[in-house]
């Protein structure tokens, strides 16, 4: 475990640099939406991956997912694949001709 | 008994058990988001509207994205201090962590309040006027001619609570009433509840009246021998046993005028206007427009935005006609000339929201900078009152909006439409845990000193959960706000 004073000692520069790292990140956010992409689609698409990209930030160094226990991975894996799968379901909709055109 | 493993690890697990309890309310709690964030899919998936983008503030948003950041790293650095037995940094860094989410709240307050004051106006053709209401929308209904009241005998279905209802609405002094036998009522408590009794009691003699009348009429009959006409007629008489309802008529001594919101009657007609109790005036309706200070006109769901209702002369007119065409001349030349025929303008949601959504941002369309309209003919679109110093709202032009033209009309709140039904439903649910988080951390921070003492390991574990709990709150910000601000 990186628990060890020493450790803990050395990840308090860490996580600062990982709380700038996502300040950037937000700006970039910010500034990427008004940017405008062909499509819109593709705005959200690249807003979703850098959200994505600021969440595993938080969740492997703040949360310390870098470094578990593996009964905690294996809870994670179910909800993961559940809440894929619920992200997942709009596809059934794609096909209603009357609504959706695309974003 | 105590609560084992609380400090140290399970042999099994290799965890300390808080920590897996933790873990798995995360794992519940990524499952509920999770089916908002689903549903939010869908909304905007099945939205036959404009999804709002960047309509919110997006300013206000983003401090709060960096409140909640900046709380994530103090959190994480208060656990690692107290793991490091920093008690002093310890406290400081919960302290900030707590002061930063009380910031959050009171951002997202001011942003929650402002979503209340401001309202969508739909009109009948599509168009939708955004604005203020300052006066909010009442209804005047005047010269009021005669009140009636319905006194509820024992079917009880609506009782008449005219000291509720009508009462209250009544501007300036109310008027003593007369009744049709010509006595004179004022309408207090005492003078209803007198009124009430009487009509009650007068109602309860007619029935017994007529009850008798009835009786004897049968009795009448079976002596004249028509024995089974006789029965049906004393049956009859068994059967009327229910005080009938009453309506009283009541006439003003002096006219009558009410001012009412939409919300607080039950229907209302040109010369007629019921409230829920079902009290009833008889008058004329003196005005049921709208006054709406316009800050912005969107014609995207108008097949001719050059025909929009809002260009009526009571509305805003030729004037802010001109404006727009010329805002949204601009707009489309400019994508025309930047992309050429390589894109489609009606498929840019930020052109069309751009040229066809203007935003008003003064009184009279000359006040705008960018003004290429008319020069001379513009003040007749601004009744308000606009060099009068009142704020923003002194900004924008005042309309009237008749009743006969707004097809729909909300502040924007959940009834508006599903992206907001669907943004205080997020935002709400993610607010309430910003709340409960800092109650968790306040209370580790203040009322935990005798554990901080003893033992600062079962501490720093518990700050270590509280802390998973904070990330996870900070994580869904993440997604939520280029969600609902800037996508």
């Amino acid at each position: 475990m990186a628990d060890s004073p020493e450790e803990i000692q050395k990840s308090i520069r860490k996580y600062l640099w990982i709380g700038g790292i996502l300040i950037f990140f937000t700006v970039v956010t910010v500034g990427l939406s008004y940017v405008e992409l062909p499509t819109h689609g593709l705005n959200i698409l690249v807003g979703m991956i850098v959200a994505t990209f600021k969440a595993a930030l938080v969740a492997l160094i703040f949360m310390h997912l870098n470094h578990e226990r593996i009964l905690i991975y294996k809870v994670l894996a179910f909800t993961t694949v559940f809440c894929l799968a619920l992200f997942l379901l709009f596809i059934f909709s794609a096909s209603d001709p009357l609504v959706f055109e695309g974003f | 008994m105590d609560i084992p493993y609380t400090v140290s690890a399970r042999p099994d697990t290799g965890l300390y058990n808080a920590k897996v309890g933790i873990w798995l309310f995360l794992a519940s709690e990524v499952m509920l988001f999770g089916g908002l964030f689903s549903s939010y899919i869908f909304l905007r998936v099945g939205a036959d509207y404009h999804w709002p983008v960047h309509e919110l503030n997006v300013f206000l948003g983003f401090v709060n994205t960096l409140v909640l950041i900046a709380s994530s790293v103090t959190v994480v650095m208060a656990w690692a201090s107290l793991k490091l037995r920093q008690i002093g940094k310890f406290k400081l860094y919960m302290a900030i962590t707590v002061l930063c989410a009380a910031i959050f709240m009171v951002n997202k307050a001011f942003e929650y309040k402002a979503k209340f004051e401001h309202y969508a106006v739909k009109l009948t053709d599509g168009t939708f006027l955004t604005g203020h209401l300052p006066q909010g929308y009442e209804i005047k209904f005047g010269d009021v001619s005669e009140v009636s009241v319905l006194i509820a005998g024992e079917n009880k279905a609506v009782d008449g609570e005219p000291l509720k209802h009508f009462v209250p609405r009544v501007e300036g002094d109310l008027p003593a009433f007369k009744m049709t036998d010509g006595s004179s009522i004022t309408l207090d408590q005492s003078g209803f509840t007198t009124l009430k009794e009487a009509t009650l009691k007068a109602a309860r003699e007619k029935l017994e009246e007529d009850r008798k009348k009835r009786r004897e009429e049968g009795e009448a009959l079976i002596e004249a021998g028509n024995i089974a006409a006789g029965k049906a007629k004393l049956d009859e008489a068994e059967r009327m046993n229910i005080v009938p309802d009453t309506t009283i008529k009541l006439k003003p001594e002096q006219p009558v005028t009410v001012k009412v919101k939409p919300s607080q009657i039950f229907s209302y007609t040109a010369n007629s206007l019921t409230f829920k109790d079902g009290t009833t005036l008889t008058g004329k309706l003196l005005d049921d427009s709208m006054v709406l200070e316009v800050d912005g006109v969107d014609t995207r769901s108008v097949p001719d935005a050059e025909k929009s209702l809002a260009w009526k002369s009571g509305l805003l007119g030729e004037p802010w006609k001109k404006a727009f065409i010329a805002n949204r001349d601009h707009h489309l030349n400019a994508f025309e000339e930047k992309h050429g025929d390589r894109r489609d303008p009606k498929k840019s949601a930020t052109l069309q929201k751009e040229a066809f959504f203007l935003k008003i941002k003064s009184a009279t369309p000359d006040a705008r900078d960018d003004a290429h309209g008319s020069s001379k003919s513009a003040a007749a679109s601004a009744p308000a009152d606009s060099h009068a110093d009142t704020g923003h709202h002194g900004h924008h032009p005042v309309v009237h909006v008749d009743r006969k033209d707004i097809a729909f009309y909300s502040n924007y709140t959940p009834k508006l439409n599903t992206y907001y039904a669907i943004y205080f439903t997020l935002t709400g649910l993610h607010g309430l845990h910003v709340v409960a988080g800092a109650i968790v951390l306040f209370y580790f921070l203040v009322f935990d000193g005798r554990r901080l003492r003893e033992n600062p390991e079962h501490l720093a574990n518990r700050v270590e959960v509280g802390g998973l709990f904070w990330h996870f709150v900070d994580l869904v910000w993440i997604f939520l706000f280029p969600l609902l601000y800037l996508l």
